[in-house]
């Protein structure tokens, strides 16, 4: 966010070129010298000093205990203007007059010592203090400096270390991890046990556990050769669909992606499943991962051969729309920088592993990252657009329709033709409908004639009823009216008076609100109208010059929905209006309602009732065509802006403080050849070209090094998200270079990176206490005792209860295909929603308000920002959730009844759901107990019971 | 000179040791926590703590100032006059602001007490007991539409993910009663903000508030989730000892394991707490005249009274940080009134007796002395009707809390808006000052509760709050 509560902002930079030259020539009288010494010099002690000097504090950068010092002014600019009041910030602050701008910060000076200062600055500010104001920033390293650190500079691919135990090695990253354990003085862990080594595998390729036939195959294989076994069993796995499932979802953690924005109004993303399907997609072709850089930031501009390409490349975008997004925040352009932001926070850390946000306010303290790079790079997305709208009241994203294949394509096309045709003939003989809806029901109701609410169906609130404010003309001139009359604003006092209705609703429902006014000459055309409903608040504009369409008594306001005895009201305001305003009443009709009374009129007259069959019949014909005719898919995503320009710095991070104008443009550090964007594009495709280079520094480690991270449950650095020089340093910076040259050198590819480190003997070693030499493992002594993570114990739990479903890819909000997600109801699927499909937990819904409660026990990572790593731990509510969560008891349940639909005795079912649950055989001592638990004769709630406890136990948590 | 690098040099200093060490001391600090350590045992704070727990008492919509403790004759005299005033909302979308109609408070003004404080008769039960409140009157905050001004009441951020300030000062103190989580948000709405008000954003999940109930849900079904056993008391005991069998016996095939003793310990733990937290959740043990105290029983009381009696019984067993939630899920929650002002008086009339109630009770325990209460919405209300109508539209600007118990000083008033109680404009208190305030009453000081995140320190008041010593006793 860009603080809006600050002491500086951009109102004088217009005085920018009257500078400190000018003050500094203004010749002292003395009268100005006393003017100052007894006036202003005891005021700026008093009042300002404590903050603006050189001894006390320089907030905003602003010094105000020399006449430099305001001349030259603070991070906005100059403080004074001399001899102009009402352009220098110094008297804006002081007066009190703009939010962003008030000092002292705490309390407004007294009207008097105001008009000094006024007075001072209209004398053209005589000020006798001279002196230097040094300003001193404190900055992170220089561009230069940075390109030292080891994480800017590029990296080296270097030979395989020689090692003392040349038999342990099995590939070239073995050498670099044991010259290490060598140098130490220790010894490498002995190579896992099968058992346990499949169990491993299967978890970190796949998210689920091996079967117990898959764990004995496996076993019977290591006999054999353990090597020749575990490279089959990963190929076998790298194929398999649960691989993308897996690892997408990791990428899903770092791209923080969710099904709706959270927050303040939370909105659902509709379609954001697509980009979670895209990613797990992208991960099952191994598509190379620069290219998965580049489309995720830049799918819209790159060429597409096929519109498959082109429905995965704009979905792809979607990365660059998921954040949680505060879609109502009232200030639009402060909103589009809240958007940008984000996403620069988030790009930042999930490709190149850079705190860049922190650059936003000013120039990285500790990073070589200035303030003009992060604007640089602002300056792209600024040009492109996130937001489909900048005026709404609330805003929301872009749902870009997405292109099909050619005859499907073809279709569509036909189809959208005909829905627009169609379209047009049922508007024109809606029209046509409401011409003799009229004239039938002003027949019908006698026009002229004064009508009792009584009479009216649904909702009826004469104006007699409602709340005035101003003075308001009672009237029954124009005989149509309901109830006692109407009111009119005299055509005077504009802008004073309004009316309010408060309706009481029997019922929770969309309803049609109509106003009733009196029509006569010199009515206004734009009588203004605000309709607060459950959904929000909209604004209608009524032409009461023209007669009244409906019964000539109404004219519909729209159709809104409204809660029962809510908070509802219709306003209406003579703001601004051109004539005479009328009121007379209004009228809330449900929509079964409404159904009801055109019946009536239909009855009154054929010929309407003709053409009520007609329209009818087109939105009949139009509702079967859009149900049976293809469905034009969406997808988040985002597009040019119209705008293609350049970034203005905003001092201190605060929107509307604009300073300097940056060209487009990288981090510079990063960088080695020169930025041409063109100007007639944002530059994202030259952002994702620079991301995605093979000669960033950046890229390839941080994404290297998150593979790393995923299958040892520790990074060479790690520190995952940030490779600054607050970061942690990689423990094996060779072995790191290598990898990522090597990485890069062999097409980005993710599936042949996991199979080089799975293959490794460091990752095949077995887990073991840590040692006091290197307490934390960073030299890769022995593998990290891992925690199954959220979803894999869900998946796990359903797996075991045999409930899990396979099914790949899709939608999986249920409700989310019948809703428009720009209707605001919308939020209502998300809090009231009941998680109960059996899938894997990379489909289950990702609300941001409402997260499945395993998901928030088990520390499943906060999905409103980018994360790298979770945090891990271990609370008490964990173990509540074991012994007493409904969705637990429940797999134990159907565990058990899996468990005894086998044949076998009790020993066996014991055996088999230990191997099922824990990946092994229960020892002689557990089964022993577990027997004796269960009794002679258990019964499928004593299996539960145990089953239960073996999802309880430390064993099922830990992954050895 | 930006207080955040201070402390930040300083650690650096003291450790003596580059960055990279600090960067190590957090991520082995975690590892730890991880293990053996409890990482919500009572901490010692920065200070000495005035206030050893706080309730938060929070007014979800918006509580108008200028109709309950911020009494400004100037509506009555000018009521229905057109006047300029800088409105926020206007300025926000349009960068104008229209000539607005002044509206009179709907309730009536009167002193109180020996303090003399005013206070209208919106309130009339708290009313009598502004000797023990220090109403502050000058509060401002960021954030124009409720989603961003909930956020940034409770986090300090209406757009950044951070941690909710109950989870700061989990994290700052711990928890007095380990049976007990130490920061419960009872019946807290799925919107504005949702859980990301109680949540711990990167702080680790310990620290996270407890839902109890939710909002729209009745505060007798309020409970912690999952804590009612599964089974009978037999069964669940069986079960519960071949679980620890088994776990012994994994246990001892990987001896000096601390995670997995963790992990044993975390089973103890809960199954603890399904016998002591029922009954420190159940307030049928209270007297008759408790429950009449707090209004529990009658049909307009009843719901925040019974919040309000948990808040206290919470308080009592060590619960650090109990938020009480006035408020519902929808987009215009209860306070909200845009129209028809007059619907305040439903909601006072909800909410008035309950407090009163917790405040006198609190008071006759002893418990005030070192209990906060905090009363308060995200922000106020305009003095002036909006679009001319019956209601009154959000005012960031300027509005009133108060404060009781807790170290801070009794029967006073701090500060002042304008003369229409618009803008705040004498001693004016940030919401980043009274998160400042709030925060050294328990002793904790916000420029050192930091968190190391990628790569910075955080504070709850990022760079900006001021300590408002002046409340302070």
């Amino acid at each position: 966010m860009f603080p809006r509560s600050t002491f500086l902002p951009a109102a004088a930079l217009l005085a920018f070129c009257v500078s400190a030259s000018h003050a500094a020539h203004v010749p002292l009288t003395p009268a100005d010298l006393e003017f100052f010494e007894s006036k202003v010099r005891p005021l700026l002690v008093e009042r300002c000093l404590d903050c603006h000097s050189a001894e006390k504090k320089v907030k905003g950068g602003l010094r105000l205990d020399t006449r430099e010092g305001w001349a030259k002014g603070g991070d906005s600019g100059p403080a004074i203007v001399p001899g102009d009041p009402g352009k220098s910030m110094l008297v804006t602050a002081v007066r009190y007059t703009d939010r962003d701008l008030q000092m002292p910060e705490k309390n407004k000076l007294p009207d008097a010592e105001i008009a000094i200062l006024e007075k001072w600055v209209q004398m053209g500010a005589p000020d006798p203090r001279l002196g230097e104001t040094a300003t001193k920033q404190q900055t992170g390293l220089t561009l230069e400096e940075g390109r030292k650190f080891w994480a800017y500079a590029a990296p080296k691919q270097s030979p395989p270390p020689p090692v003392q135990d040349a038999t342990w090695p099995r590939t070239g990253l073995d050498h670099f991890v044991l010259s290490k354990i060598e140098a130490a003085g220790l010894q490498p862990a002995p190579d896992a046990r099968a058992e346990a080594l499949v169990r491993r595998l299967h978890f970190n390729l796949v998210g689920l556990p091996p079967t117990p036939e898959e764990i004995d195959a496996f076993s019977e294989a290591s006999q054999n050769s353990p090597q020749a076994a575990l490279e089959k069993a990963v190929d076998q796995l790298l194929a398999s669909p649960r691989f993308g499932e897996t690892w997408g979802r990791r990428w899903l953690d770092v791209a923080r992606f969710a099904e709706s924005s959270g927050g303040g109004r939370t909105l659902l993303f509709k379609d954001a499943w697509r980009y979670r399907d895209y990613v797990i997609e992208s991960f099952n072709a191994d598509v190379p991962f620069d290219r998965f850089i580049r489309e995720q930031l830049a799918g819209d501009l790159l060429p597409a051969a096929t519109p498959a390409d082109a429905r995965r490349q704009l979905t792809a975008t979607a990365f660059l729309a998921l954040g949680p997004t505060n879609y109502e925040e009232q200030d639009k352009q402060q909103l589009r920088f809240d958007v940008i932001d984000e996403q620069l926070d988030t790009l930042g850390r999930a490709f190149l592993g850079q705190t860049i946000g922190c650059a936003r306010c000013h120039d990285h303290k500790f990073d070589p990252i200035p303030q003009r790079d992060y604007y640089a790079m602002a300056g792209i997305l600024a040009s492109t657009r996130t937001l489909f709208d900048y005026e709404e009241n609330v805003a929301r994203w872009i749902a870009a329709p997405l292109p099909s294949d050619g005859p499907a394509e073809a279709a569509l096309r036909d189809h959208e033709g005909k829905v627009a045709a169609l379209q047009k003939d049922l508007s024109g003989a809606k029209a046509e409908l409401a011409a003799l809806s009229k004239a039938v029901t002003q027949e019908a109701v006698k026009p002229g004639l004064p009508v009792a609410p009584s009479e009216l169906p649904g909702i009826v609130i004469d104006d007699a009823q409602a709340k005035l404010v101003g003075e308001w003309k009672h009237s029954t001139f124009v005989r149509s009216y309901v109830g006692a009359g109407y009111v009119h604003d005299l055509n005077a006092g504009k802008g004073e008076k309004t009316i309010t209705f408060t309706p009481t609703l029997p019922k929770a429902d969309r309803y049609e609100v109509r106003l009733a006014y009196a029509h006569a000459s010199g009515r206004a055309s734009n009588v203004r109208v605000n309709v607060l409903h459950a959904d929000g608040e909209d604004t209608v504009f009524v032409d009461q010059t023209q007669a009244p369409p409906i019964d000539g008594r109404f004219v519909s306001l729209g159709k809104y929905r409204f809660e029962k005895e809510g908070a509802g009201y219709v306003l209406i305001s003579n703001d601004d209006a051109n004539g005479f305003v009328t009121v007379d009443a209004l009228q809330f009709i449900s929509e079964s309602e409404a159904a009801k009374k055109d019946q009536s009129a239909d009855a009154a007259n054929p010929l309407r009732a003709d053409v009520a069959q007609r329209v009818k019949k087109l939105e009949a014909q139009l509702k079967q065509l859009n149900k049976e005719g293809p469905v034009r898919e969406t997808a988040m995503a985002v597009r040019e802006d119209d705008q293609i320009a350049d970034a203005q710095i905003r001092v201190r991070g605060v929107e509307k403080q604009r300073g300097e104008t940056v060209p487009r443009g990288f981090l510079r550090v990063a960088l080695t050849g020169e930025t041409k964007l063109p100007s007639s594009q944002s530059g994202r495709r030259e952002l994702a070209d620079w991301i995605a280079a093979a000669d960033n520094p950046l890229t390839a480690r941080v994404f290297v090094n998150r593979v790393w991270t995923w299958l040892f449950g520790a990074g060479l650095v790690r520190t995952v998200d940030n490779f600054g020089t607050t970061g942690e340093l990689p423990s094996h910076p060779e072995l790191l270079d290598d990898l990522a040259v090597q990485f890069v050198a062999q097409g980005w590819s993710t599936k042949r990176l996991v199979r080089e480190i799975v293959l490794s003997r460091t990752w095949q070693q077995s887990v073991r206490s840590e040692s006091a030499e290197d307490p934390e493992n960073r030299l890769f002594t022995h593998a990290n005792r891992r925690r199954l993570d959220a979803e894999q114990i869900r998946d796990t739990l359903l797996s075991v209860s045999g409930q899990l479903k396979l099914d790949y890819g899709g939608l999986n909000i249920i409700q989310a295909g019948e809703i428009n997600p720009n209707d605001f109801s919308a939020q209502n699927v998300e809090y009231g929603y009941v998680f109960a499909d059996t899938r894997r937990s990379v489909y289950t819904p990702a609300f941001r308000n409402k997260r499945l409660e395993l998901f928030e026990v088990f520390d499943f990572s906060d999905i409103n920002a980018s994360m790298g790593q979770r945090n891990v731990s271990t609370v008490a509510p964990q173990a509540l959730f074991f012994l007493n969560h409904p969705f637990v008891l429940e797999q134990a349940r159907a565990a058990a009844e899996r468990g005894l639909g086998s044949n076998g005795d009790d020993a066996g079912r014991i055996s088999t759901a230990f191997r099922r649950t824990l990946g092994r055989l229960p020892t002689s001592a557990e089964l022993e107990k577990c027997r004796r638990f269960l009794g002679p004769n258990p019964t499928i709630e004593t299996w539960a019971q145990f089953h239960q406890t073996l999802f309880a136990c430390v064993d099922f948590r830990y992954l050895d | 000179m930006n207080p955040l690098l201070t402390t930040r040099r300083r650690a650096l200093r003291t450790l003596g040791c580059g960055f990279g060490y600090l960067a190590l001391a957090g991520l082995a600090a975690q590892e730890k926590a991880r293990a053996s350590i409890n990482p919500l045992a009572p901490r010692v704070p920065h200070l000495k703590p005035r206030a050893k727990r706080i309730i938060f008492l929070f007014m979800a919509g918006g509580v108008s100032q200028v109709d309950s403790f911020d009494h400004k004759p100037r509506l009555i005299q000018d009521d229905g006059k057109m006047m300029d005033f800088a409105d926020l909302r206007s300025l926000a979308k349009t960068g104008k602001s229209p000539q607005q109609r002044v509206m009179r408070p709907l309730w009536n003004f009167a002193q109180h007490g020996e303090s003399g404080l005013w206070a209208s008769d919106l309130f009339p039960e708290m009313a009598k007991h502004m000797d023990d409140l220090c109403v502050i009157r000058s509060m401002h905050t960021e954030g124009i539409a409720h989603g961003p001004a909930t956020l940034f009441l409770h986090t300090g951020s209406t757009t950044f993910i951070r941690p909710s300030m109950g989870a700061w000062v989990n994290y700052g103190l711990g928890t007095e009663n380990e049976n007990l989580p130490g920061f419960v948000s009872l019946s807290p709405a799925l919107g504005n903000g949702g859980p990301r008000n109680y949540g711990n954003a990167f702080l680790p999940a310990i620290y996270q508030g407890t839902a109890m109930g939710r909002a729209g849900i009745p505060a007798t079904e309020a409970a912690i989730r999952n804590l009612k056993p599964a089974r009978s008391p037999e069964e669940a005991r069986r079960q519960f000892d071949l679980l620890r069998e088994l776990n012994v016996e994994q246990l001892t095939q990987k001896p000096g394991e601390s995670e997995l003793e963790a992990v044993i310990n975390s089973y103890e733990l809960a199954w603890r707490m399904q016998t002591t937290a029922p009954e420190v959740l159940d307030v049928g043990s209270e007297s008759p005249e408790t429950l009449a105290l707090y209004g529990v029983g009658d049909k307009e009381t009843d719901n925040f009274g019974r919040q309000c009696l948990l808040a206290r019984r919470m308080c009592e067993a060590g619960v650090r940080f109990v938020q009480v939630n006035y408020g519902d899920n929808t987009n215009n929650p209860a306070w909200d009134q845009h129209s028809n002002l007059k619907k305040h008086g439903e909601h006072a009339k909800a909410v008035d007796k309950p407090v009163a109630g917790l405040l006198a009770d609190l008071k006759q325990r002893g418990l005030l002395e070192d209990t906060i209460v905090w009363w308060g919405g995200e922000f106020g209300r305009t003095p002036y009707a909006e679009k001319n109508g019956t209601g009154r539209d959000h005012n960031p600007a300027g509005f009133s809390v108060w404060l009781a118990g807790g170290g801070f000083k009794p029967g006073i008033t701090f500060g002042e808006t304008d003369e229409f109680g618009h803008h705040a404009i004498i001693d004016k208190v940030h919401m980043h000052d009274l998160h400042a305030t709030l925060l050294h009453a328990l002793g904790l000081d916000h420029e050192k509760l930091t968190y190391n995140y990628a790569g910075r320190d955080f504070r709850l008041t990022d760079v900006y709050g001021n300590l408002v010593k002046e409340v302070l006793v």
